[in-house]
């Protein structure tokens, strides 16, 4: 596997695995007992989409444990956006919707996608990525169309995520190659098909779209600079795992 | 998890001398031949008004466990050690709010809505499962818990689930077959422990001495003298003693600690020649405190509920719609 | 008091009383899944949703997460016509109507007479 491939698979499964784990979080304190469950089976398809692209770097099963547990936090490549805490649930909802929209347009572009592996897990999580854009759909139209205070904060979750969100498409190293080997057609690319489908559906949800051109894109993630929030999230996730150093199995 | 038949003796004063004053005896009659014929009871079929009180208040205070039992384990969530054991985590505090929801909605048939039970619960009004007012202090405690409460759990519900409410049953059915999972992961999990580095296996120790006597606690005090021949038995209400459930469950659970090498905090425990489990006085006064509020994690267990329905308030308020009907799911 | 849950150290948890108001769980749908192509869809419970699609939304993953489904129906339980359980007798029938069951059409003993009757005139 060449470097430019690993550094695409890695930063693709940070972005699952942090977010994933972050959702998670909210399992058992959601706002409604039926959305609690269906939140935390999105958030376990996540970390689940993680782990298969952690083993695809590398065939030895220890080897995923390594990468999530022990792995250095500037070697990390997710974008900030994921890293970010739950907040409440209007950023997190929208942080889903957002996120969703790029992670199922990923995979529907990396069907075809020259490496084959990949091909096939895109065609794998086809499924799940599907429901939960209806998920994040449905509730963005309805909270945008909702009462006063839903309709305020979705804008205001919107605003806020926006500059986060083009974090998700920031240039990685390699990505030349990636995009010239045909394995991915790039995040320019993807970038704009994410816009052309999120903007219909927040014109319908009610909500006023920023002007773009002001946004400024928080980007560093994948070049292992990331947000304060990354450290302390991987502190805790380690918490275990660090105090027994001579452990082997869990 | 737990909604063992367990009657706080506030309940029982609550009770009328003559609980079944003012029924049409007639129609009595006709239930408890049903009952006596093996048949479940139905949301829309006749029923005392005790049969329904008892049970929205069992079912409910099943529920109520369901719930809060996802905060223990939760407290570990983000610090489960593998990729494993972090999905399997998820999905298992994930099936407790399954099971919460299942169980809302069997009591719900009954006639108390949704939002009057969350209410019940958040005031402290409804109880639950006791165990669950004891702090997850360690990884290993999550493992005890799936392991040796969601067995407890277990031996409650496929008891339960031969009851009279067809609501309930179903709902226990779908339960128990998720509770397998519950039992094998926790087992899974609890075993790697076991024969991981003795650093671990002393966590897991300690864990086992914490937990004791809360799973000694979790199928209530002795309750033979008072339950044999009552209405709730008669009405597949209450289906075993608590006795004889917590018997049951010493007899599964205490071998499968043992043959680790492990052992509970109490050289009294042991199975007498009459196949009857023995173990030392667990101190009822300390179960009735913890019951009433008083145990280590009530006062938490309470307010992140709290927050959780207050801060999810917007959401539900704004997605009501203005046409719906108060109305009570089918079954 | 520090809690063993960072996640509850992350949140201010509610000392006081709160309530949910009345509709705000909002109303029941009643769930139907079809485990695979050519069954019957089959009632497997309820949600409460505030709409049909948000409806199917909490079925797929409470009723779907661990079975085989490929379909899935809700339907307002407001909307839903049943018999009450005390007229169940209106299913109980006075005769034993073979008239409309196969095993009450047995024409083989006539046959059979008819065949040896033929034999033996013959
Ligand atoms: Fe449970
Ligand atoms: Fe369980």
């Amino acid at each position: 596997m060449t470097p430019a491939l690993y550094n695409f698979i890695l930063k693709t499964a940070d972005d699952c695995f942090i977010l994933g784990h972050r959702n998670s979080e909210w399992t058992g304190f959601g706002p409604f007992m039926e959305e609690d469950i269906a939140f935390a089976s999105m958030a376990q398809d996540k970390i689940g989409h993680a782990w298969l692209l952690y083993k695809m770097l590398d065939e030895n099963a220890a080897a995923a444990e390594t990468l999530a547990f022990k792995r250095a936090e500037k070697d990390f490549k997710c974008c900030h956006f994921v890293e970010q805490p739950i907040g409440e649930y209007d950023f997190s909802l929208m942080r889903h919707f957002l996120f969703d929209h790029a992670d199922q347009l990923r995979y529907e572009m990396l069907m075809n996608s020259s490496f084959e592996p990949l091909a096939h897990f895109a065609k794998k999580f086809k499924g799940e990525l599907k429901y939960h854009t209806m998920h994040a759909d449905t509730f963005i139209l309805q909270l945008g169309n909702g009462n006063e205070e839903s309709k305020a904060r979705m804008q205001s979750a919107l605003n806020f995520c926006l500059p986060l969100a083009l974090g998700i498409f920031e240039v990685y190293e390699g990505e030349q190659e990636i995009i010239s080997q045909n394995i991915f057609a790039g995040e320019k690319v993807l970038q704009e098909k994410w816009l052309e489908k999120i903007l219909p559906i927040i014109k319908d949800a009610g909500l006023q779209m920023p002007d773009m051109a002001t946004l400024q894109a928080v980007n560093g993630g994948r070049h292992g600079f990331h947000s304060d929030y990354l450290q302390p999230l991987l502190k805790e996730m380690r918490e275990v795992v660090d105090a027994f150093p001579d452990a082997i199995e869990w | 998890m737990y909604g063992n038949g367990y009657i706080s003796p506030e309940e029982t004063a609550k009770q009328k001398p003559d609980p079944l004053a003012g029924e049409d005896l007639q129609q009595l009659a006709l239930f408890e031949e049903r009952i006596a014929r093996g048949e479940k009871i139905e949301p829309q079929d006749w029923m005392p008004k005790e049969y329904r009180r008892q049970l929205i208040r069992m079912i409910e205070q099943h529920a109520h466990s369901e719930v809060i039992g996802a905060l223990p384990e939760g407290t570990w969530i983000t610090r489960a050690p593998s990729m494993k054991r972090k999905l399997a985590l998820i999905a298992k505090v994930q099936d407790e709010i399954g099971h919460a929801h299942l169980l809302y909605n069997a009591a719900e048939t009954l006639g108390k809505s949704r939002e009057a039970m969350i209410n019940d619960l958040l005031s402290g009004k409804s109880k639950y499962s006791n165990v669950f007012n004891y702090p997850a202090t360690t990884w290993a405690d999550v493992t005890v818990i799936g392991f040796l409460i969601d067995g407890a759990a277990i031996v409650n519900q496929v008891i339960n689930a031969k009851g009279s409410y067809g609501p309930y049953c179903r709902a226990l059915e779908r339960i128990c077959y998720e509770e397998s999972f519950h039992l094998k992961q926790g087992h899974d999990a609890l075993v790697h422990l076991a024969v991981g580095t003795k650093e671990q296996r002393a966590m897991l120790q300690d864990a086992l001495n914490r937990w004791y006597r809360p799973i000694i606690h979790f199928f209530g005090p002795s309750d033979k003298a008072s339950v044999h021949g009552t209405l709730l038995m008669k009405w597949k209400v209450k289906m075993a003693s608590n006795d004889d459930m917590r018997n049951q469950f010493l007899d599964q659970y205490v071998p499968k600690i043992r043959e680790l090498g492990l052992d509970f905090p109490d050289p009294k425990l042991n199975k007498n020649a009459e196949g009857v489990w023995e173990f030392s006085d667990p101190n009822w006064d300390e179960f009735f405190a913890t019951i009433n509020g008083n145990g280590p994690c009530n006062a938490e267990r309470l307010a992140v509920r709290r927050w959780a329905e207050e801060h999810g308030r917007w959401v539900r308020k704004a997605l009501i719609n203005p046409s719906q009907k108060q109305v009570l799911p089918l079954s | 008091m520090k809690s063993f849950d960072p996640r509850v150290n992350r949140i201010k948890p509610i000392e006081e009383k709160t309530e949910m108001n009345i509709g705000e769980a909002w109303e029941p749908y009643e769930v139907f899944h079809q485990k695979k192509r050519g069954d019957h869809h089959i009632h497997v419970g309820s949600v409460h949703a505030p709409n049909a699609a948000q409806a199917l939304l909490f079925a797929k993953e409470q009723y779907g997460r661990r079975q085989n489904c490929v379909n899935m129906w809700v339907v307002r339980t407001a909307d839903v016509t049943q018999f009450q359980y005390d007229d169940a007798d209106i299913f109980e029938t006075a005769i034993d109507k073979e008239y409309r069951e196969a095993y009450g059409f047995k024409v083989r003993d006539k046959i059979n007479a008819y065949k040896k009757q033929q034999t033996e005139s013959k």
